[in-house]
């Protein structure tokens, strides 16, 4: 537990000190937030994590290649196929593995189905921090579906784990496409009504728009990505600007913000969700047949050397630094994960806010606590 | 730009150690005196605008603690790398938090994680670990609380 600078200060008659968590319910998670409050205006903001680290990345140094697939997708419970995405990436990389192009094609399809997964449960979750108990009922039952449809695939319904160095265990499960296909027709319909629910409803504009404005400059400055950077009317999307996999060969735009606000952060993900059904679309028709795993060697021992690959999880860039020195086992891994940066701007945007407003800006930071301690 | 033009690049107005060429990214040994000025100059002058990360790498053997710099550019997809070496006895090097707003964390993170000292950080407090482990990242590590389990 770090005490916050300005706990250590004399602290004037007219503010006080608030502790926000570790165990209040909007954090999602353990994460302490320390408030100086004037009134009920924010004046000093310090956030305190850590509560939960248990130092993966010395784990990962003591395990083989192949056994560290599992620790990654526990790291972002909402978004692990991406997370196991940018770390066999990482091996196939260093180990020159050509990944068949129908593996390629399953792993977009998987992914974009975590986005859809990850966004609905942040739109449940939000919906209830700022006090709308209904959207979660609607949102689950989408969620419901994709999560079977990934269960079929995966056999996990929260750390999902399919993917291996070079493809993938089994192939798409007989029942995956047709499912899917039933499933977007009716998707696109369910965004507006969710829209309809919670974003463009008047109370929650009215308690979003100018809250929390994070200018371009500033959020780039910070290393904040993904959504959040999106919302700050800044079009930078991994999968157009560092593509990997077979991303190029799909269409698809970058949905941006214009003000920074906390609405348009919100509205980004709404869009976004939509354009990853778009992705899911054509991928279904694109899917050409062949191998689903590529042909890896029994013991996995890359090449001395070190590797750093990127992929747009749901909540920006998450990446895998790996060095290896041609052993059995990593040398040394690093996860950069997109929430720590994310929240290291939190402070920048609150002060001058009003309490309330604190768990609206957070909730639209979109945060996942173990991978910002790791 | 390929990894010849941006060493050349850097070349041109900062003294670079030594270099290498990594899976086509270029790897730039810099004085640890140095490190915010290069950075300085990447930001404003070549467009990498994105940090992506700070982190450390222990190489016991050679007696070396490495501080890894990695910068991406959203406007050229270029990515480049800088590095310190360090003594791991007395590792310290100087902050780039006023360059990059996010080296903050990452340099906190590092700091707790290896053992390094950033000269004239804003905020020097622990980020993530409690009071009382030290550098558990450092491969020779070892904690009293805990032995590992005979080998059968």
């Amino acid at each position: 537990m770090i005490k916050a600078p300005f706990e250590m200060e004399k602290i004037s008659d007219e503010e006080y000190v608030l502790n926000m968590g570790p165990q209040h319910p909007s954090t999602h998670g353990v994460l302490r937030i320390v408030l100086k409050l004037d009134g009920e205006v924010v004046s000093g903001l310090y956030p305190d994590v850590g509560y939960i680290h248990s130092s993966v990345e010395k784990m990962c140094e003591n395990k083989k290649f192949e056994m560290i697939t599992p620790y990654t997708d526990r790291l972002d419970y909402l978004s692990a196929v991406n997370y196991n995405w940018a770390y066999v990436a990482a091996v196939e990389k260093l180990m020159a593995i050509q990944v068949p192009e129908r593996a390629e094609y399953m792993r977009v399809m998987l992914a974009e189905l975590n986005r859809i997964m990850s966004h609905l449960l942040w739109y449940s979750a939000f919906g209830m921090d700022v006090g709308a108990l209904t959207p979660i009922f609607y949102a689950f039952r989408e969620r419901e579906e994709v999560i079977d449809m990934v269960e079929g695939m995966t056999g996990g319904r929260l750390t999902h784990h399919a993917f291996r160095i070079g493809g993938f265990k089994n192939d798409l499960q007989k029942d995956f496409l047709p499912r899917l296909k039933k499933f977007l027709l009716k998707f696109e319909d369910r965004i507006s009504e969710y829209e309809a629910l919670l974003i463009n409803n008047v109370i929650l504009t009215a308690r979003t728009k100018g809250v929390g404005i994070l200018d371009k400059a500033k959020a780039i400055n910070y290393g904040v990505t993904g959504p959040t950077l999106r919302g700050s009317n800044c079009a930078i999307d991994l999968r157009k600007n560092a593509p990997y996999s077979v991303y190029p060969k799909f269409d698809f735009k970058v949905c941006t913000g214009k003000n920074g606000d906390t609405w348009d952060r919100l509205k980004v993900r709404m869009d976004e969700m939509r354009e990853s059904a778009k992705i899911l679309k054509q991928a279904m028709e694109m899917i050409p047949a062949g191998e689903f795993c590529a042909k890896v060697p029994r013991i996995i021992k890359p090449a001395p050397g070190e590797v750093y690959t990127m992929v747009e999880s749901a909540r920006g860039e998450f990446g895998v630094y790996m060095v290896s020195d041609g052993t059995e086992k990593p040398y040394r891994i690093k996860f950069r994960s997109p929430s720590f940066s994310n929240l290291s701007v939190l402070k920048e945007i609150t002060i001058g806010a009003k309490i309330a407003d604190v768990i609206a800006i957070m909730g639209s930071l979109d945060l996942v606590i173990p991978e910002i301690d790791r | 730009m390929n990894f010849q033009e941006i060493l050349e690049k850097i070349k041109s107005k900062h003294e670079v150690l030594e270099s290498k060429e990594d899976m086509g990214v270029l790897n730039a040994y810099i004085a640890p005196a140095n490190i915010a000025k290069v950075a300085a100059f990447l930001k404003d002058e070549m467009q990498f605008d994105q940090l992506n990360f700070i982190t450390a790498v222990d190489l016991p053997a050679n007696n070396v603690l490495e501080v890894v710099y990695r910068f991406f550019s959203y406007a050229t997809a270029d990515t480049v790398v800088l590095r310190v070496k360090l003594d791991r006895a007395k590792a310290s090097v100087g902050t780039i938090s006023g360059v990059f707003r996010t080296a903050d964390w990452h340099e906190r993170e590092t700091s707790e994680m290896f053992g390094v000292t950033f000269l004239n950080h804003p905020d020097p407090n622990r980020l993530i670990l409690p009071d009382g482990i030290v550098a558990p990242l450092l491969k020779d590590y070892k904690n009293q609380d805990m032995t590992p389990l005979p080998k059968a």
